[in-house]
């Protein structure tokens, strides 16, 4: 087997799921902005790739194990990551990354690539290479953790801001000035994302140069790695993954400004804090979290929770999912050379067909904008005047309509 | 094995940092709002927002020392 071939495989497939990671999480940080209008659509995705460019340069700190400690990466007595099981595990979230993309689902690109690696691993050396402690307090308990945390947080900011702005005497109380703030703090959370996940991807293809002997083991990312994982994770996010962010801004609940703040904030102090204080939390599960808390918190939003537990769902195969595409293409790389050739034509030929099914059901930047937004533009918005009449009227047409169809009653028996 | 001090520690944090930002600019907001009413202090509101929005500033830099490891070294020796 040609190691040097293997190797600009995975430094290629590496560069891609970057690129993907970067186009899933864009939502994250743009989607209630957009939604509420804050910022144009276009605009929010070159603001979120600048961010996430600087943000990835900024990162020095590259991880020093793959898989998180969830795979027994030591050298005398855990498993030895071949290039191969890389490859596969990159596979396996890459496959699963563009087909949650296809179906609109956030999902935590992380866990995916944890699920793609934790697939190969098992099948190249059976379950015992799993430290199962570190899979529960790593993926499973911050996946439940990071909603709720961001969830509650958003929720008491929602009521806070409109408690807040309220005005006792009827005067409008202005809250478009929200939008602006929005701009802040989704620039936050893109500048964040950027520090955190290039560096991912930074440190499997050091790794990678390492195992192979092309770099000295302890030495930092050559500047080519930094530069270029840099450039993927920023093209991703100018992409924009409409699908995701669609489902983010809109999907879930109808952001309105003051709400759109909230739940920002909520994302940004929760990933922040996270990351300091040592509990690290997915970025997709804390700002789907908070999008819901703050839908929970305006009066008169409305959660959609038909998409919540589609997205839940999405949560909770992710890893596993990821796992078993890692296996199966851990399985064939075990053929040598032929076998990571079919892992590396069937791979494409799964992303082709993804992309060819995307174009029948094309979203683009203009879906994005939420659907109170667009009719508000479109239509004469009533007030809670008209629409309080409206209500009454409705109800009591319907008393009529029930009061004929009691008196009816007795001439159909 | 599970750090639940830890859990607890960050959701603490991270709530009284979202309601701190979100109740300067809220307050910012809504004196900005009172700025237009008539027959109100203007440049008394006016002020008083614009030190809201700068609190929220403040905070915001903070998170940028934060995410920012040469600045957060430099600035918090850590």
């Amino acid at each position: 087997m040609d190691l040097t071939l293997i190797v600009v495989l995975v430094i290629a497939l590496a560069l891609f799921f970057d690129f993907t990671n970067g186009f899933h999480d864009t939502a994250n940080a743009m989607a209630t902005p957009i939604a509420t209008g804050a910022i144009t659509p276009k605009k929010a995705v070159a603001l979120a790739a600048i961010l996430n460019l600087v943000g990835a340069f900024l990162s020095t700190e590259v991880a020093k194990t793959i898989s998180g400690g969830i795979i027994n990466e030591d050298p005398t007595t855990g498993v030895q990551i071949m290039p191969e099981m890389i490859f596969a595990g990159l596979m396996g979230a890459v496959v699963w990354n563009v087909f949650t993309w296809l179906l609109g689902l956030p999902s935590s690109s992380s866990h995916a690539l944890f699920g793609g690696l934790v697939g190969a691993a098992i099948v190249g050396a059976g379950f015992g290479a799993i430290d199962y402690g570190v899979l529960l307090s790593k993926v499973l308990l911050p996946a439940l953790c990071a909603p709720l945390i961001a969830g509650v947080s958003a929720y008491m900011c929602t009521k806070l801001a409109y408690s807040i702005t309220k005005r006792q005497n009827g005067a409008s109380p202005k809250r478009g000035g929200f939008r602006y703030g929005q701009i802040f703090s989704s620039s936050l959370v893109a500048l964040a994302h950027g520090t955190n996940d290039a560096q991912k991807t930074m440190g499997v293809i050091t790794l990678t140069l390492v195992a192979s002997g092309l770099q000295t083991a302890g030495t930092g990312p050559h500047l080519w790695v930094v530069a270029t994982c840099a450039i993927a994770i920023a093209l991703g996010t100018y992409t924009g993954g409409w699908r995701i962010i669609r489902t983010m801004g809109s999907g879930l609940t109808d952001v309105k400004p003051a709400q759109g703040f909230a739940a920002e904030v909520s994302t940004a102090s929760a990933i922040l804090t996270s990351s300091h204080l040592g509990f690290a939390l997915s970025t997709t599960q804390v700002a789907s979290g908070s999008v819901i808390g703050s839908g929970l918190g305006r009066k008169g939003a409305e959660v959609r929770w038909g998409t919540a537990g589609r997205i839940a769902l999405g949560w909770l195969f992710t890893l596993p999912a990821a796992a078993i595409i890692g296996g199966l293409a851990a399985w064939l790389t075990h053929t040598g050379a032929v076998g990571v050739g079919i892992v590396a034509v069937l791979g494409v030929g799964m992303l082709l067909l993804f992309w060819y099914l995307s174009r029948k059901n094309h979203v683009g930047h203009e879906d994005t904008l939420s659907d109170i937004d667009n009719s508000g533009a479109a239509v004469n918005i009533l007030s809670k005047k008209e629409r309080r009449a409206r209500a009454k009227a409705e109800a009591k047409a319907a008393r009529k309509a029930a009061q004929e169809a009691m008196d009816k009653e007795p001439d159909n028996s | 094995m599970i750090d639940w001090s830890a859990f607890l520690i960050v959701a603490l944090v991270s709530w009284v940092a979202a309601l701190c930002i979100v109740t300067a600019y809220s307050f910012g907001v809504r004196l900005l709002a009172v700025a237009r009413d008539e027959g109100s202090n203007t440049s008394a509101s006016k002020l008083g927002a614009y030190l809201c929005f700068g609190v929220c500033g403040v905070i915001v830099l903070f998170g940028v020392v934060l995410i920012v490891p040469q600045l957060s070294r430099a600035i918090l020796g850590a």
